[in-house]
């Protein structure tokens, strides 16, 4: 009975998912896609959890990874979008990377 | 019903998903989508028992493949013009898009044909069970992947090598064997930097967990080897590690190790019974070595594979 009640609350997570699948779709910026893909991430790990409960065990263990690599992800995402894809947005200052970008695409 | 409901749902969002990083015009959106497909994947496969697929899919599907792709999408916006239209695109031959199509058509005939052809389920699954004592280990997919079809992880392992001369064979001359990627730069106690400290304990511990895991429940050394290479991955983004130089020493021994142990092995197999043959009493030392050294390998090949070719001189 407490697997079933487990399982459904999975379901419901899922319907969740599928509303921030919808901010992917619709944009418009790349971070909201990345923070939508970010929200799936935790929302994933949520219904393995809930999955482990219902009676599967070991599904904690993609949970794990699941947290981990989402995590990488967003590091992968910040690096990308900074000035030729290895420095640091926090550390680039605004109208500096905007005149590299411009080079950049004019040169490379 | 509530099982068959919440397969429904999952099995509706990975086609609309699938549909959607195939339709939608913007290839940064369809990179994010294909991650979060990785992720709806890894879920499905735990639905359907497989939990060490649904581990490899979700390190692999929406964690390496993800970042691999999110740089290479910058790479190529970067080499973009003003317009936003590439260099090279007068020159794209109009017959690429139906070739594309009847290439990705052949091979969803292929699979679909591969799947009809399947024996009945259960083919294996007694004669696995059986003999899995012999193999002193307790997760029957390990036992197939390290003992019984040992073959094709051996295989497998060479083909990744391969791959990895590839991409190096791509570097220009004056890198010849020098460090892949850019010099990577941190603001020095900045989110960055600070994250790149915090999480690789984290994921040092559980791809270890992994591996260890793996003899006896799901795990094992491919999903420890991928959770391993993104904590490398991320010490190199957030400059607290430099990518080694690919001629190095060092850094080749790392890479044969895996391969080099795992054959010597099975040459070491024909004085026994024949090649790739363990002995059973052997069949735990045998696995659990050949298990470590071929995550050590593989962490540096996956890791490198995303690093890309030498880009700056040795």
């Amino acid at each position: 009975m407490m697997a079933a009640w487990f399982t459904g609350l999975a379901a419901l997570l899922l319907l969740t998912i599928a509303a921030a699948l919808w901010r992917i779709w619709r944009g418009p910026t790349a971070a909201d896609r990345m923070m939508a893909a970010q929200l799936i991430g935790s929302g994933g790990v949520a219904v393995t959890l809930l999955l482990a409960a219902a009676g599967q065990p070991a599904a904690r263990d993609v949970g794990l990874v699941l947290a981990l690599l989402a995590a990488f992800a967003a590091v992968g995402f910040v690096k990308a979008a900074s000035h030729r894809g290895a420095g640091d947005p926090e550390a680039d200052d605004a109208s500096d990377a905007r005149a590299g970008r411009a080079e950049g695409r004019a040169h490379d | 019903m509530i099982d068959t409901g919440f397969d429904v749902i999952l099995a509706a969002m990975i086609l609309g998903v699938a549909a959607g990083a195939v339709l939608t015009r913007g290839m940064f959106a369809a990179v994010v989508m294909f991650i979060v497909y990785g992720l709806l994947v890894a879920l499905a496969w735990l639905r359907l028992g497989a939990v060490d697929v649904g581990l490899a899919e979700a390190a692999i599907g929406a964690g390496l493949t993800g970042v691999l792709l999110l740089g290479a999408l910058g790479r190529v916006n970067r080499q973009l013009g003003e317009d936003g239209t590439p260099p090279d695109a007068p020159h794209r031959p109009a017959a690429i898009r139906p070739v594309a199509l009847l290439a990705a058509l052949a091979t969803a005939a292929a699979l679909a044909w591969g799947f009809l052809m399947l024996p009945p389920p259960d083919g294996l699954h007694a004669p696995v069970a059986q003999n899995l004592a012999a193999t002193q280990l307790g997760n029957p997919v390990t036992a197939v992947l390290l003992n019984f079809r040992a073959w094709d992880t051996l295989l497998e392992t060479i083909i990744l090598l391969a791959a990895l001369v590839g991409v190096w064979s791509l570097a220009p001359d004056a890198a010849w064997g020098g460090r892949p990627g850019l010099a990577q730069r941190t603001r020095s106690g900045g989110v960055l930097s600070s994250f790149g400290r915090l999480l690789p304990p984290v994921g040092l511990l559980v791809g270890v967990w992994l591996v260890w895991a793996g003899a006896d429940r799901p795990g094992g050394a491919f999903q420890g080897a991928t959770v391993l290479a993104a904590v490398w991955l991320l010490a190199s983004m957030a400059g607290l590690s430099d990518a080694p130089r690919v001629a190095s020493l060092w850094l080749r021994a790392a890479l044969i190790a895996g391969p080099a142990v795992f054959l010597a092995l099975a040459l070491a197999g024909l004085s026994v019974a024949g090649f790739l043959i363990v002995p059973p009493g052997a069949a735990k030392l045998v696995t659990v070595t050949v298990e470590a050294l071929l995550t050590l390998s593989l962490t540096v090949m996956l890791g490198l594979l995303v690093l890309g070719p030498p880009e700056r001189a040795a």
